[in-house]
């Protein structure tokens, strides 16, 4: 078991542009509306970095950014783990798309294609030079991604920013990979219960109790999407006092996140 | 009474580690299949590498290839695993097979049960090549992929960690680390942290990287592949030669009383400096030398072999010949081995672990087959031809685009 506190919360998807729009539709008080989500710009981004860049390194970016404005620890002094299921997404599509044609990629396209691009791309913009993870694990990723980073929060007594994020991707991809809406979620987590903290979390790994239940408000189309998983880790922050939330962490595996 | 403990330090304090046991392992790579031939390769100073003849991938350049895999056999595959059929699950298998690797997990899952034991496997591209090869098949009215096409036994990063976990019947927390050419490095990291909150009681940490299309043009793309046989740290080196690789190790919680190969530190950093060109005085690898000398309590006198990333590419061999001047200075004995590999990419890490172990056991320090003049700028030494001697502690540095860098310390108690 694992004790971690949540200083801060990101949120990017359609109809939730931010964390305090999340927070009321999770704590049902207010009726989740699907609205298209404006294209993620990343502030920390240079303009070119930010041309050259995927659309996943900037739904990434943009939403570590959301949660670092709400917490007075700095980037450099964290640990970084990113999580996603298909990182490359739409550059996947065009590198294969270009590899069954002429075969000329772009420098660019491939070096964005690797599954580290958005958290190379983040530590570069912030200038964050410590351990920086990048996990995969497939429909189980938010977990996964979770699970690393606060074993290293407690491990090395670090503050964590986690990231988790799944891009559209175009067809054919999506024949095979439904990820039809972007989802992201950021947190920043920290060792020991302190002011600034929304949250406590005991994190345990347990037996799997049947099949993962998704919030109702979560609209079909995102169970695709590994992050958006995550959003029953969130409602146990909107709701103080001995709150569960079970995170399908592989096929026998739930990570239990107990609110203290 | 007791004192109160100050307060925690938010400052980066790594602590000493206790080290971890590492009770197996295998590498199956273009130098040799399993650990005895590898050996056999890096004594006889007998590169892998070879001038690159794939029909499928007709490039001016040299590979290391696992001939094996060319037999798309899906046969091979575990019959109720053969949705995973692909060539970097083919390779996963033969790995596996090798070493007695199979034997020495099922006899880790008998004493801490399939729950307690971890599976963590890099990878940087996994099967994208089964992706690449649809695209090739696609309809060409609909641009619909072929009717019997996975993606996610195959393309998916998860996909061999998955495979590679139900072969071995472990049900323990299991996950892919995806850092480019650091991945199979960073997971005896996770590995560490896992056992040391007990969450596990051991791992199987891996790394499987197979040849594909995307990494073959995508790095010749970048210019970063040579025309010849790569050269790591040659004056007159031209680039990397690709390879691929799998390989294992069984990771436990040691006792006090444990003999034998451990994995004593590690260190992990950013480079924040550039997505696929390394900061030009390798201050993020230095860092991560570093901080694996930290975690395991040796200073750089103790360390007596570096099998150093070296992929050949000019910017990266300055870099980090760099970086590890500024650490050991020029005493300590160091070379790459992907002159005898190639660069095998995520799974690089596990590669050259296996090769530290290696070290190890045999007390030997492996040369360099396709180097002949170290460039001077290299300001390390660079052992051109592989000798015996006493080796205790040997460090391993893997880095990879994004600027991940990690670098991992290995030793071997009596």
């Amino acid at each position: 078991m694992m004790r971690i506190s949540v200083d801060a919360v990101g949120v990017l998807a359609p109809g939730l542009p931010d964390w305090e729009t999340a927070r009321a539709v999770l704590a049902r008080q207010r009726v989740y509306v699907a609205t298209a989500l404006d294209s993620p710009q990343p502030e920390s981004l240079a303009p070119a970095e930010r041309r050259r860049s995927s659309p996943t390194v900037r739904l990434a970016i943009s939403v570590a950014e959301q949660a670092l404005r709400q917490t007075a620890l700095l980037p450099p002094d964290m640990a970084m783990v990113f999580s996603s299921y298909e990182a490359a997404g739409v550059i996947t599509h065009q590198l294969c798309e270009a590899l069954a044609g002429s075969r000329e990629v772009s420098p660019t396209q491939f070096h964005n294609s690797v599954h580290n691009a958005p958290s190379g791309y983040y530590s570069i913009a912030m200038n964050a030079r410590r351990a920086a993870g990048s996990v995969c694990r497939g429909e189980w990723s938010f977990a996964a991604g979770l699970l690393n980073a606060a074993a290293q929060v407690i491990a090395d007594n670090l503050p964590v920013l986690y990231v988790c994020y799944d891009s559209p991707l175009p067809p054919p991809m999506c024949e095979v990979m439904p990820v039809l809406e972007p989802t992201a979620i950021a947190l920043v987590l920290t060792p020991g219960n302190g002011p600034a903290s929304l949250a406590t979390w005991d994190v345990a790994i347990v037996p799997r109790r049947g099949a993962a239940v998704w919030p109702d408000w979560v609209p079909p189309v995102w169970h695709a999407n590994a992050s958006a998983r995550g959003f029953a880790a969130l409602e146990s922050i909107t709701n103080p006092g001995g709150c569960v939330a079970l995170l399908p962490l592989s096929p026998e595996l739930d990570l239990e996140l107990t609110r203290c | 009474m007791s004192v109160a403990e100050p307060p925690a330090t938010r400052s980066i304090h790594i602590q000493n580690m206790i080290p971890i046991a590492i009770s197996s392992y295998t590498t199956s790579n273009a130098a040799g299949i399993g650990n005895a031939a590898t050996a056999h390769a890096l004594r006889e100073g007998r590169s892998g590498l070879v001038p690159n003849d794939l029909e499928w991938a007709p490039l001016p350049c040299w590979i290391g290839r696992i001939a094996d895999l060319d037999i798309d056999d899906e046969l091979k595959m575990p019959t109720t695993l053969r949705e995973f059929g692909c060539r970097n699950n083919r390779l996963a298998l033969l790995a596996l097979g090798q070493d007695g690797f199979v034997a020495a997990v099922g006899d880790a899952r008998r004493r801490f049960g399939t729950e307690r034991v971890g599976v963590f496997i890099g990878t940087s591209t996994s099967g994208i090549l089964s992706t690449e090869i649809a695209y090739q098949q696609r309809e060409p009215q609909s641009g619909r992929l072929p009717a019997d096409f996975r993606y996610e036994t195959t393309h998916s990063l998860d996909a061999t960690t998955e495979f590679v976990r139900r072969v071995l019947g472990l049900t323990g927390p299991a996950m892919t680390i995806s850092t480019a050419c650091s991945s199979s490095a960073k997971v005896f990291c996770l590995a560490e942290r896992l056992i040391r909150l007990g969450l596990i009681d051991a791992a199987v940490v891996g790394g499987v990287d197979s040849l594909c299309h995307t990494t073959l043009y995508g790095f010749s793309s970048l210019q970063l592949v040579a025309p010849d046989v790569c050269r790591p740290f040659d004056i007159a080196r031209r680039g990397l030669s690709i390879g691929e690789a799998a390989g294992f190790a069984l990771l436990e919680r040691s006792s006090p009383a444990s003999a034998g190969l451990q994995l004593l530190g590690y260190g992990e950093t950013s480079d924040a400096h550039h997505m696929s060109t390394p900061h030009p005085e390798g201050e993020g690898a230095g860092r991560a030398m570093q901080e694996a000398l930290a975690r395991a309590g040796l200073t750089p006198g103790d360390i007596d072999y570096i099998n150093l990333h070296g992929t050949a590419t000019p910017a990266n061999d300055r870099a980090e010949g760099h970086a590890v001047h500024d650490v050991f200075g020029e005493a300590v004995a160091c070379s790459s081995t992907k002159g005898f590999t190639g660069h095998t990419l995520g799974a690089a890490g596990i590669t050259e672990a296996a090769i530290a172990l290696l070290c190890l056991e045999n007390d030997f320090i492996p040369g360099s087959p396709t180097t002949e003049n170290v460039d001077p700028e290299t300001r390390c030494a660079i052992v051109l031809k592989g000798r015996q001697g006493r080796v205790r502690q040997v460090m391993s540095n893997s880095f990879g685009f994004g600027g991940s860098n990690c670098a991992l310390l290995f030793g071997r108690s009596p």
